[in-house]
């Protein structure tokens, strides 16, 4: 490839074919380059959208955008072997806010927006390097090929290993990432909405934590689509190594647990995958989000909002592919693609809701990896509950209930913890 | 395919679409690395299992079955693994990602 495009794109994900739509629809000329045989094929994700970049973007999105169900409720549960507490949250308005979909099907709906605007998508080339020449990122290399373009956009996701090949970024460390594995599961749409108590096009998402990863920080999740379910656990890799049994069989264990079957049953796997994900916000950042040609978009910038109960990517990889679009717009007016002019790129993130959100959960993440949380909580509330249920004649307040089930807890212990989650969640 | 029991990790790869490249994309560089290393994360971290136990406490990797999360070069101690994607498009092709 002996050409010359306005900009490079590293990675055909929601980040990357946000940027590229939003360039080529001015007319610049942008290549984006995707490793997998077509966009979405290496895509993996939970299961959910939150919806509020489609309205700027896409406001057609409610029609075309491949939805499998709106998301109607939402149930986070404290699970032990044999019991579970449960939150359900259930409205009955229906606000499109968050819908389940497939990452797959959903970036492949992107891509079509992205090259129908212009953009050229080469997909089944992994990119190796970035091409320095004088400490200015000057295009791409993908084999024997080199790409030369004004301005590089990474977003290469996860494993950033053209950021870390070209010196840009550390070697990912276990700290900053979570372990996703993730099985689909078929269920005729009436057996969903029943289990569920759903109707036809409404979703759930539950968040799940304790018992799914064997009590380590983590957790476990599900999502309704419209004819299949996702299920899967979620583990902080720096807690890997105190895991009891293989991560493979620890899925096997959330998805036989006893409640957990009954909603499974009679389903047929789909298909079985696995993805890293970003779990530390901007602490996991490369050190420069932008440099002498180049910016860092989506996962790879670490750009993923992760409360526990909420984990937000899509929104953020594209908001960050429309801002760093923006940012190449205003450095091509100025007529240069060096530091200081793509430096609008770090205020653009600043004035929108990526940084201001990820700054504000800057903590978030050494609250989450408090093993206390999924561990001695989880126990104790299904502990208390199953004796102050147990009704056998000798009265129980609830306070002292709590007192009695509280474990190797203690009140300060308690006091502390319910201060860091209110603070910094 | 019953769901009441563990399903083998080789049956639940087995659902999965793939175009496996026959160079692995994936070498473990030294072996007597893995033989001093006591945790072998790989062994329970790699959600496809493609490492197991060799001979006098070696590892062996298998890329055939490898979901391209990246867990395994994150959490190896000894950083003894050469991880790239698989090269033209091969490898896993996710359907329901």
């Amino acid at each position: 490839m002996g050409l010359k495009f306005d900009v490079t794109v590293v990675g055909a994900g929601p980040a990357g074919l946000t940027a590229a739509q939003q360039l080529a629809s001015k007319g610049f000329k942008v290549l984006v380059i995707e490793r997998g045989k077509k966009p979405g094929s290496k895509n993996v994700f939970g299961g959910r959208i939150y919806a509020h970049v489609l309205d700027k973007l896409y406001p057609e999105y409610v029609k075309e955008a491949p939805v499998e169900r709106w998301v109607r409720r939402e149930r986070i549960t404290m699970m032990t072997e044999d019991s579970w507490t449960t939150l359900d949250f259930e409205t009955t308005k229906v606000e499109h806010r968050s819908f389940t979909a497939y990452l797959t099907n959903f970036v492949e709906w992107l891509d079509k927006k992205a090259e129908s605007a212009g953009a050229v998508v080469v997909s089944e080339v992994p990119v190796d390097k970035l091409i320095i020449k004088d400490g200015k990122v000057v295009g791409v290399r993908a084999g024997n090929d080199e790409i030369y373009s004004d301005v590089t956009i990474i977003a290469e996701g996860i494993n950033r290993l053209v950021l870390e090949r070209s010196g840009l970024a550390p070697k990912l460390s276990p700290e900053l990432v979570a372990l996703g594995v993730k099985e689909v599961i078929k269920l005729s749409r009436e057996e969903i909405n029943e289990r569920f108590n759903l109707d036809d096009d409404e979703g759930m998402a539950w968040v799940l934590a304790g018992y799914p990863t064997h009590y380590l920080p983590g957790g476990a999740f599900i999502y309704t689509n419209k004819e299949a379910i996702t299920l899967g656990i979620v583990l902080y890799l720096s807690y890997g190594y105190q895991l009891d049994i293989p991560i493979n069989e620890l899925i096997e264990e959330f998805r036989l647990h006893p409640m957990i079957k009954r909603i499974v049953k009679g389903g047929q796997l789909l298909e079985y995958s696995a993805h890293l994900t970003p779990v530390a916000g901007v602490n996991a950042s490369p050190p420069s989000l932008y440099g002498d040609g180049y910016l860092v978009t989506g996962d790879a910038a670490g750009f993923l909002l992760h409360l526990g109960i909420i984990i937000r990517g899509v929104d953020f990889a594209m908001e960050s592919g429309r801002l760093a679009a923006e940012a190449v717009v205003k450095a091509h007016d100025s007529g240069k693609y060096d530091k200081e002019s793509l430096s609008i790129y770090g205020k653009l993130l600043e004035e929108s809701f990526v940084l201001r959100e990820l700054k504000t959960f800057r903590n978030a993440h050494k609250v989450l990896i408090e093993p206390r949380l999924y561990s001695d909580y989880v126990r104790m509330i299904n502990t208390m509950l199953k004796r102050y249920f147990e009704v056998d004649g000798t009265p129980r307040k609830l306070g002292s209930t709590l007192l009695e089930t509280k474990g190797n807890l203690t009140l300060l212990d308690l006091a502390k913890d319910a201060i860091r989650v209110v603070m910094n969640l | 395919m019953s769901l009441e029991r563990k399903i083998p990790i080789e049956e639940r790869l087995n659902t999965n679409a793939w175009d496996v490249d026959q160079r692995p994309h994936i070498r473990i560089i030294d072996p007597d690395q893995c033989r001093k290393c006591d945790k072998k994360p790989c062994l329970y971290l790699c959600p496809a299992r493609c490492y197991t136990p060799g001979p006098d406490g070696t590892v062996l990797f298998s890329h055939e079955g490898c979901l391209e999360c990246g867990t395994c070069r994150i959490v190896c101690p000894e950083n003894n693994i050469e991880w790239n994607y698989p090269k033209s498009g091969f490898g896993v092709q996710y359907r329901f990602g």
